[in-house]
């Protein structure tokens, strides 16, 4: 049954391709006219070259940039112990500042006082 | 003996300048933009393309749909990374191609009555051009004309794997990286559409 089967199904297969439409001809001049609308493209290779040395030298180029801003600065080196203080003391300031904790005293010695809670009085009402 | 020795190596000269380019060599030298290569890549390919739309699609605007197809072919070949798929791309190219074309037609821009006249017309025009060029008996013009009529009867699925597969002889596999689909559905279609082409051979008077 399954020869039988596959015998059919290889006669048609044999029928078709000895039947199969064969396309007419093309028109004489189609091969030229293919060509000629072929559009002009730019050069692989030398675009494979650009594209190819486009990201490395990106990041050459940034790493230079990092490395000579970094170079270029000088560091700041505190010589009295007096400017470190104000430094530290300065920078704790802006912290604060940037966050927007209110202003704040720039004297040192406000670090040093004492902080003071004002009693309020309450509030009493007099029934009088 | 000096001349028997230049002789030689000009003799392999002209044999490596007559050395005949492999499909991925040509890849290469199109991808570079070589308007040489391509136009051999097309002496190459052209009659596989032409067959396959005519199968397809019939013979009307077909020098304009083996045009558009290798069109796209330039167009694109500079991003085909892997020449060793280029058969499959092409035929690839050439089922989108067909599919618009049929999608074109089905949107009614060209009215099917005229289209089956113009088919008969062409139908015609082909019979009369083949009896100038070979005289092939009638008998066998006859099965060419209802193999053609076969295919027209299926739907374009089974159509397309019909003559990929038993026109073409394109492997199963790579029918189904051709049009994205499952091996198994491949082989479904296949069944089905050989089933329908015998059962309308059938009606027309031959057997199996």
């Amino acid at each position: 049954m399954s020869n039988l089967h596959d015998d059919n199904r290889n006669n048609l297969v044999s029928f078709l391709r000895q039947n199969q439409p064969i396309p007419p001809k093309a028109h004489p001049g189609l091969e030229q006219q293919i060509m000629d609308s072929l559009e002009p493209r730019a050069n692989y290779s030398r675009r494979c070259f650009k594209t190819g040395w486009t990201i490395p030298g990106a990041i050459a180029t940034g790493f230079l940039f990092t490395s000579v801003s970094f170079g270029v600065r000088t560091p700041r080196v505190a010589l009295e112990p007096k400017d470190l203080e104000n430094f530290i003391v300065k920078n704790w300031q802006n912290t604060l500042s940037d966050n927007g904790y209110g202003t704040i005293e720039e004297t040192e010695a406000y670090w040093l006082l004492p902080t003071v809670v004002e009693s309020k009085p309450a509030l009493s009402i007099s029934a009088q | 003996m000096g001349k028997t020795l230049a002789g030689e190596r000009a003799s392999t000269v002209d044999a490596e300048s007559e050395r005949v380019l492999s499909d991925q060599e040509l890849i290469v030298l199109c991808q570079q933009g070589d308007r040489d290569s391509f136009r051999l890549l097309y002496q190459r390919y052209q009659q596989r393309v032409r067959s396959t739309l005519y199968k397809l699609c019939g013979s009307s605007l077909l020098d304009d749909l083996v045009q558009e197809v290798f069109f796209k072919v330039w167009k694109g070949l500079p991003k085909l990374k892997t020449s060793k798929y280029f058969s499959t791309w092409l035929y690839r190219i050439s089922w989108n191609v067909a599919t618009d074309r049929r999608r074109k037609l089905a949107r009614g821009q060209e009215k099917t009555s005229l289209n089956e006249k113009s088919w008969e017309k062409e139908q015609l025009n082909y019979t009369k051009l083949s009896d100038d060029r070979d005289t092939p008996d009638l008998m066998h013009l006859h099965y060419q004309d209802l193999v053609q009529r076969g295919l027209e009867h299926l739907n374009f699925d089974h159509r397309v794997v019909l003559v990929l597969h038993d026109l073409e002889d394109l492997p199963q596999k790579q029918i189904a990286e051709i049009l994205n689909i499952p091996v198994g559905t491949v082989k479904s279609r296949l069944f089905h559409a050989r089933n329908l082409l015998k059962k309308f051979l059938e009606q027309q008077g031959l057997s199996f």
